[in-house]
């Protein structure tokens, strides 16, 4: 098993507080809306693979960097391109637009989950005086994205030693068996997660109201305060293309 | 007192939310929403089975807010649901963020309406909870020239015809209809689901 599926900050060459990186989740989340260009989300996109590498995770980085470089690719040799044939086209232009829209999201949520601890998420957010009962649900959601996928996992693996197949053709022929098969086991094996995961901070006293003191050091640095500035302004720069693009005086 | 308190956790009639609860409230959304994201991305190639999607992600997904609002049974699990929602997947566009977030404020009164106790108010509450569905598509019907100007700059002319054609003035109702729909069709499912699974292994 990946034990470095969840979050761990070692070897990172800069190490970014959370809630910068809530920021960079939110500007990611708007940079998809606003820009309508692929030049604004391809820059956005390499700035976030190079922050990824840079916090750790070069690999992974490197992964995301050379699959948006194919997507790049053929988007290009797409426009440049006039004859080929329509259905092609069509599927492509939807495979990668996906990829290109779903990216920055995607990204900046593994950033979260892959370089964050979710004791330094939660002190950095109760410094701000966020209260507990917002901080709590952020921190488990996210700590619980990789267990779902996880499970899934186990899950599709189950099934096949079964023989029962999740191909397409199943899933339309049966639908309600599918979503019995597939959401009961994920459910179940969640529930009991999310009770030792209850049970766990009921043994850390987090069920006091009363102010926790923390080992992590919570503080904004210079890097923080840079990376904030680049992003916001990156999703500036995007989203003034996109109107200009929208509005045809550009391109 | 700290001992007090934590019997008190264990109490059936305990009206405040606890850390317990707020665990399960943040793991069933990240459920809810990898599900529904799965659910979108698949469907989401075809423009007629993409605007159609409240009625899958209803059929699908109430399961799991059942099981969500019937574990923690106070008062917030479907508002927490709702806002994770709200803020993952409409988050670019502001007041679809805030109708979702309003929709599930109007859960949650349907639940207290019910008291936490009424079986029969958590299943009509999914029908309202559904409708948040059609919150991110909000862009869509409030902002019309601009999405259709991305859907064209980002999947083509005939992506961007296509949605627009379906794109009418009544699809907004139609797709609220087929939220409930599913919502009542996913309902049915779920409370089967949880009395022939959860309630024998008496997880709820």
């Amino acid at each position: 098993m990946d034990l470095t599926f969840y979050g761990e900050e070692t070897n990172g060459l800069i190490s970014v507080d959370p809630r910068t990186k809530v920021l960079i989740f939110i500007t990611s989340s708007l940079v998809c809306v606003s820009s309508f260009s692929d030049l604004g989300m391809a820059l956005y996109s390499v700035v976030l693979c190079v922050l990824f590498a840079l916090c750790g995770k070069p690999l992974t980085a490197l992964k995301a960097g050379i699959a948006l470089g194919v997507v790049l690719f053929v988007r290009a040799v797409m426009g440049s391109s006039q004859g080929a044939p329509e259905l092609i086209v069509m599927i492509l232009t939807l495979v990668t637009t996906s990829f290109m829209f779903a990216f920055p999201p995607i990204m900046s949520v593994l950033l979260i989950i892959k370089t964050t601890r979710i004791s330094h998420f939660l002190s950095a957010f109760q410094a701000m005086h966020v209260p507990v009962k917002a901080v709590v649900p952020a921190a488990v959601f996210f700590r619980f994205l990789p267990t779902v996928t996880e499970e899934w996992n186990g899950i599709r693996k189950a099934m096949a030693f079964r023989g029962i197949s999740l191909s397409p053709v199943q899933i339309i022929t049966h639908p309600w068996r599918t979503i019995e098969y597939v959401l009961i086991p994920m459910l179940f094996s969640s529930i009991s997660v999310m009770e030792e995961l209850a049970a766990a901070t009921m043994a850390r006293g987090m069920d006091i109201d009363v102010r926790r003191s923390s080992y992590e050091e919570v503080k904004l640095r210079a890097v923080d305060y840079l990376l904030i500035v680049l992003f916001v302004a990156l999703f500036a720069l995007s989203a003034v293309v996109g109107e200009m693009v929208k509005n045809g005086a550009f391109l | 007192m700290a001992k007090k308190e934590i019997v008190n956790t264990s109490a059936n009639n305990d009206k405040k939310l606890r850390i317990k609860d707020l665990i399960f409230a943040g793991a069933f959304g990240a459920i809810y929403i990898v599900v529904m994201l799965i659910i979108v991305m698949v469907t989401g190639v075809v423009p007629v089975l993409y605007l159609m999607n409240p009625l899958f992600v209803g059929i699908v997904c109430a399961t799991i807010y059942e099981l969500c609002v019937l574990k923690v049974h106070k008062f917030g699990a479907a508002l927490i649901l709702g806002v994770l929602f709200a803020v993952t997947a409409s988050s670019g566009y502001l007041p679809g963020m805030f109708l979702a977030i309003g929709v599930a404020v109007l859960a949650e009164l349907v639940l207290l309406i019910g008291k936490y106790k009424s079986k029969k108010f958590f299943l009509i509450s999914y029908l309202v909870f559904n409708l948040n569905m059609v919150c991110p598509f909000t862009n869509l019907y409030f902002n019309r020239s601009s999405f259709i100007a991305m859907a064209t700059e980002y999947y083509g002319e005939n992506y961007a015809n296509g949605v627009a054609a379906l794109a009418t003035s009544w699809m907004p109702f139609a797709q609220m209809g087929l939220a409930v729909l599913g919502a009542g069709i996913g309902v049915l499912i779920a409370s089967k689901l949880i009395r022939k699974h959860f309630e024998k292994a008496g997880i709820v």
